[in-house]
Order: structure tokens, then C-alpha cells, then sequence
């Protein structure tokens, strides 16, 4: 994984029980920076669809990595509701997908989570992760390698 | 027409599909944009112009670009209206009509609904109106290769690198 964060990037690593502030412990991933840059929602449910495997990644274009932003957009994100805190994919570098979490208020059917059909989740609580208003869409495509919904060309 | 070519465009602030606060800037995220004001789920004209609209989504969403619908449907309506079209861009709310009457965009021949006239606008990422159409008249409508030409002309315009 890259050294350099893009700008409005932030690390999260994710050792497969837990998640952690920074590039370790665990396996460290880029997210959108915007998820650790507020006050921390206390006690949230964090689904973490990602491997604690450091080869489990894909590219971000490959076409299930694109649908499965379309599904947040078009169903995960309205089915959550209030209860969403935040959701940010985890990037490995510039180009590829390592996973994705999706945070809550309160527990929720994540089997449902479309994130979960490429890397399995994990449910972790954490006290780490901010609110963040939930992407507008329909844009799937990332700015200048920040982990989507994150960044802006603005 | 209050907001024509040039002129600087509201940054309103409704509820969206899921009832939560946004802003139009929020909503646009520093991108181009093309706005869509929609009498509601009921009319024929409307369900019509945006299920050709969500076939567009498919360039939008891989063009940094956005498209976003206001009518005065609540949130829940849109939502299910929106789930219906299979939309996966943003509607917002103004079913307590607050921003209606200060755009100017009543549509006064409907004494049922009290409806926005439709009427699209293409913007910049700054809110600043690069074209406004008239959809009273169906055909006043920008068709989607209006649309493509407007955000092509936006983005030349906006984005480093877009050569003519």
C-alpha cells in the first residue's frame, strides 16, 4: 500500500477482529478521509467487508466493484436510513478495492450488505468513525484515487 | 423564468429521498450538474422523462457529474418512485413548497397539485446556470443529447485538461 494519502484520504487498518486509526495494527487500507475528520459516534456497528489477507483485493473497475457502488446508491444507503453514520470503500492504492464498511447507529440486517459479495463482513463496534452526509450519486467513479464516496474535483 | 444563462442559482436546501437535510452544493459535490424540476410521480409526462433520464445515469455516473430532481412529492413517495425507476441520483423534497414560490416556478394551471413547472437546468459547479429549458410543453424538455452537450460544453469549460 501506498505511504502517500491522497488528499482527503485517510488509514484505517482492520486486523480481522478490529479496526484501528492509522496504518496499523493490522492490515491498513485508504478511506475517505472525511469518516475520521469529526466528532466519533460512540459505540457504532461497523460491518467491515473486507479480509484481514493481505492479497484480497480487486480493481476497483472491475465490474462487480462498480455495481455494488451502484446497489449502495440505489438501495443499501435508502434502506439504512438514520441509522447511517458513515460508508467509505477501502482502497489498497490508486486503482484497487480491498473492501468497504458501512457504519451504523444500531445493529442491522447486514447479510443484505452488497458489499458483503466480494470480500465477507465482519461486524466490529468502534468508537472511531464520525457521521459523513451519504453520497448523492449517481457517481461511482473515484476522485484522484480517494476511496469512493470521498474527494471532489471542486 | 427567474434564473436564466449566467445567473447564479439557490443553494437550496431540502430534504432529500431518505428525508435527510441537504444542500443543492452538497448534493452536486463540486461537480457539473443538471437540476430537474418535476411536477411529481403522478404525471404521465414525468414518469416518462425521468425513466429516460435513469438510462443517462449510466454516462453520469462515470463522467463526474450529477443529476438531481426536486418536486414537491415527500420524501417517501420520491423514495419509492425513485426505487421504481431504478435511480441512483438524488430527489429532493419540497412538498412544503418553501423554495417554489421563490424560484417563481408554480405551476399555476395545475390548482390540484400546486406542482413545480417543469424546467431543467444545466449548472456549473459553482451554481452558476449554463442553460435553462422550459418543459411546460413536453418538447420544451432538453432531450438526453442536450444533456450530454451541456455537460461536455461544462466541462470544457471546468475541468484541467479538457482540450477542444
Amino acid at each position: 500500500m501506498t505511504d502517500d494519502l491522497p488528499a482527503g484520504a485517510a488509514h484505517l487498518a482492520f486486523d480481522g477482529d478490529d479496526l484501528h486509526a492509522g496504518a496499523g495494527p493490522g492490515r491498513p487500507f485508504m478511506i475517505d478521509g472525511r469518516c475520521l475528520a469529526g466528532e466519533p459516534v460512540r459505540g457504532a456497528f461497523a460491518h467491515v467487508c473486507a479480509l484481514a489477507d493481505p492479497e484480497a483485493g480487486l480493481e476497483y473497475d472491475h465490474p462487480e466493484v462498480q455495481q455494488v457502488r451502484r446497489d449502495a446508491l440505489a438501495w443499501w444507503i435508502p434502506m439504512l436510513g438514520d441509522s447511517l453514520i458513515c460508508i467509505t470503500t477501502l482502497a489498497l492504492d490508486e486503482a484497487r478495492y480491498g473492501g468497504a464498511i458501512t457504519v451504523t447507529r444500531g445493529p442491522f440486517d447486514f447479510a443484505q450488505d452488497p458489499f458483503a459479495r466480494i470480500f465477507a463482513g465482519t461486524l466490529v463496534r468502534t468508537d472511531l468513525l464520525c457521521e459523513v452526509a451519504p453520497p448523492a450519486g449517481p457517481v461511482i467513479e473515484r476522485y484522484a484515487g480517494v476511496a469512493w464516496p470521498g474527494g471532489s474535483f471542486g | 423564468m427567474k434564473h436564466g444563462a449566467g445567473d447564479a442559482f439557490p443553494d437550496l436546501d431540502l430534504p432529500d429521498h431518505t428525508g435527510r437535510a441537504r444542500t443543492l452544493s452538497e448534493v452536486m459535490g463540486g461537480d457539473p450538474a443538471a437540476l430537474i424540476f418535476s411536477r411529481g410521480w403522478w404525471c404521465p409526462k414525468e414518469q416518462r422523462y425521468l425513466r429516460e433520464l435513469t438510462t443517462l445515469q449510466d454516462e453520469f455516473e462515470v463522467a463526474y457529474t450529477r443529476l438531481v430532481v426536486v418536486s414537491v412529492d415527500a420524501p417517501e413517495t420520491q423514495a419509492a418512485f425513485r426505487a421504481g425507476l431504478g435511480a441512483r441520483f438524488t430527489f429532493l423534497s419540497d412538498a412544503e413548497r418553501r423554495w417554489l414560490p421563490k424560484l417563481g416556478l408554480l405551476e399555476e394551471t395545475d390548482t390540484l397539485h400546486h406542482p413545480y413547472r417543469p424546467t431543467v437546468f444545466t449548472l456549473f459547479p459553482d451554481l452558476r446556470v449554463h442553460r435553462a429549458y422550459d418543459g411546460y410543453w413536453y418538447w420544451g424538455r432538453p432531450t438526453m443529447e442536450d444533456l450530454r452537450q451541456d455537460m461536455r460544453a461544462i466541462s470544457r469549460e471546468v475541468r484541467e485538461g479538457f482540450s477542444a
